[in-house]
């Protein structure tokens, strides 16, 4: 019987064996991807993450604490009048807001690639015709649900219980949307690049470490980047980190116009752009010399 | 394409290691300037495998068997010489290429630790594009292989190392690679379940035509399963050809075990043999394979034999005398 379905699959195989010289292996093409196995794996993580789901809901209750802190200071501090032009309404909405986008485009894989590369797991990752993104991406998606079952209950709680003054336009909410992908994106690749550095460094998630204080600085946690004094708003506007969370808090809670909406996403895809090239080029000299001096 | 599934000319590996004596101030130092050495893992390696063999890789630690295990899975590309398996270069890395091959290490594993077997399997089968029907055939075959039905369906983490390595087997083989690499697969496990799996590769091997390479210390293994085996030492190809012709070649020596009558006859004895082990009344002597027949007529001339048989070393004894001396002495 196995004979037989080896016979066939041997034809059914000819045809890639020739080409086998051209092609480098290391780069992501098209035909490179194997959707139907990323999905496959997005599958399996998901059910293993379930069997934990106290374990992830203590650490979504972790993350949500400082946004939380900054939320009570901040309202307290309007009282009843606005600070910044914001009201205490206007703050509690943006902090609530800004727990779920924080948690939904927190990438805690940025901090496992680094000991996969370090603790020979890429062995396994590499020997299958599978990106390895792809058990990074699956552990996103499999985490989001599973955060999500936590934070939008505890959010919801919390808004009937602090009355929040929010007046979502269309033009902001569909706008919110895209903002909040490609802030998911770019803090996933932001994160990857740097956290591949453990191709070359043992300890590159130092690196990692200083990403989240500057995002706590920069990225409107410790307050709206609007907020923030000269120098701070310059460095909020121009680094990458306020388009990783802060912005589509601001989309939606309605504090730009349209002009910074698009400025914003022009950032946005300008960061993006720059990252996803800087992971490509790390992501490739970095294998050749995980292969060069050996796993 | 040529006949050999797996073709390797003058493999070379060379690594690049960083050195540094202990200490703070070396610490430092190498900071500022970085001391390499180079080490040569594999010099000059060359070989040839046909389609279903079934190849033993031996040698000591660090000889060099799982660097060349890593070139031609694809996890290394090497510093000289040529590797095809398949027609694939296999640091290249293609799709094309991984789909076909599997490597299974006794000391890593694919599975989660916190979910069923089964869904591991089913999530290989799609990573693999194993089509489902070809998918539940191999599963099932497999399965009834190993004796492992009642795994499938309880979490990893209660199972045995055993229980494990089955899975891994599994795992490595729902896509029938048409090469297998096996790096110490039956480490650690208890005597019965390295005989049962044994069995298995064997058994798998036959029925599958998968082409195999062995890397396993223990030399039961080997000797139970591969008919061809390749001594790599330092890096170096020392012998390739068959397990019996491996102590014939390398070891020029062999045993002669005699029972003599009376307790003493050790004065008789010629200087060319060394007494291996003496106990009342029995003897065994090791003496050069060349001399051996003219040695044997002189013991049996000379003392009072009782019983006397010429035997090859245990492939133990001289495995072990090659990893220590990396040559056979008489």
């Amino acid at each position: 019987m196995m004979q037989e379905a080896r016979g066939k699959r041997q034809e059914t195989r000819g045809k890639g064996q020739e080409a086998g010289s051209t092609h480098h292996g290391s780069r992501i093409t098209l035909s490179q991807i194997n959707l139907r196995g990323g999905l496959a794996l997005i599958r399996r993580t998901w059910l293993s993450w379930v069997q934990h789901r106290s374990f992830f809901f203590l650490l979504a209750f972790g993350w949500m604490v400082p946004p939380l802190i900054y939320l009570f200071v901040w309202s307290t501090a309007a009282g009843g009048g606005t600070v910044g032009g914001f009201s205490r309404g206007q703050f509690v909405a943006y902090y609530l807001i800004l727990i779920v986008v924080n948690q939904l485009t927190y990438s805690q894989t940025n901090w496992t690639v680094g000991d996969v590369i370090r603790y020979g797991g890429m062995n396994s990752l590499l020997l299958r015709p599978l990106s390895p993104v792809f058990d990074a991406l699956s552990s996103e998606v499999a985490g989001k649900v599973v955060y999500m079952l936590f934070i939008v209950p505890v959010t919801a709680v919390l808004a009937l219980w602090l009355r929040p003054e929010l007046h979502v336009t269309l033009q902001n909410g569909l706008a919110f949307v895209p903002a909040l992908a490609l802030a998911w994106a770019l803090r996933f690749f932001w994160g990857y690049w740097l956290a591949l550095l453990a191709f070359w460094a043992t300890r590159a998630d130092a690196l990692l470490a200083l990403q989240d204080a500057l995002i706590f600085l920069l990225a409107g946690q410790v307050a709206p980047t609007a907020l923030l004094p000269g120098i701070l708003h310059q460095a909020a506007t121009w680094l990458p980190f306020r388009y990783m969370v802060g912005f589509p808090v601001e989309v939606l809670t309605g504090q730009l116009d349209a002009a910074g909406i698009l400025t914003g996403f022009a950032f946005q895809l300008g960061w993006l752009a720059v990252t996803l090239a800087l992971f490509s080029v790390m992501w490739r000299t970095g294998v050749k010399r995980y292969s060069a001096v050996g796993g | 394409m040529t006949a050999s599934q797996i073709v390797v000319k003058n493999l070379c590996k060379t690594y690049r290691v960083p050195e540094r004596e202990a200490g703070v101030g070396a610490a430092l130092k190498s900071l500022m300037h970085r001391v390499y050495r180079d080490v040569e893992a594999v010099r000059d390696v060359s070989f040839e495998i046909a389609r279903g063999e079934f190849v033993g890789f031996i040698g000591p630690n660090g000889a060099g068997k799982t660097t060349t295990l890593k070139v031609l899975s694809g996890l290394l590309h090497p510093t000289a010489g040529e590797v095809r398996v398949l027609g694939f270069t296999p640091w290249e890395r293609r799709h094309d290429y991984l789909r076909r091959i599997s490597m299974v290490l006794g000391n890593k594993s694919q599975m989660l630790w916190d979910i069923p077997p089964l869904d591991s399997f089913n999530v290989l089968g799609d990573i693999y594009h194993v089509p489902p029907a070809e998918f539940k055939r191999t599963l099932d075959e497999l399965v009834a292989l190993l004796d492992m039905e009642e795994l499938l369906t309880k979490p990893v983490r209660n199972f045995s190392l055993g229980e494990r390595m089955k899975c891994e087997l599994v795992a490595g083989l729902l896509h029938r690679p048409d090469v297998l690499f096996l790096d110490e697969p039956t480490l650690g496990l208890d005597v019965s379940m390295q005989a049962r799996l044994r069995r298995f590769f064997a058994e798998y091997n036959r029925r599958s035509g998968v082409t195999v390479i062995l890397t396993s210390h223990y030399m039961a293994d080997v000797t139970a399963l591969c008919p061809r085996v390749i001594l790599i030492h330092h890096g170096q190809l020392l012998y390739d050809g068959a397990l019996q012709g491996l102590a014939e070649k390398l070891a020029p020596f062999k045993l002669i075990r005699l029972a003599l009558s009376g307790a003493n006859g050790q004065a008789a004895l010629p200087p060319e043999a060394d007494v291996v082990e003496q106990e009342n009344g029995h003897l065994t002597l090791r003496v050069p394979r060349a001399t051996t027949p003219t040695i044997t007529a002189h013991l049996l001339n000379t003392l009072p034999v009782v019983d006397l048989s010429v035997e090859d070393p245990p492939i133990e004894a001289v495995i072990d005398q090659i990893y220590q001396e990396g040559k056979v002495e008489v």
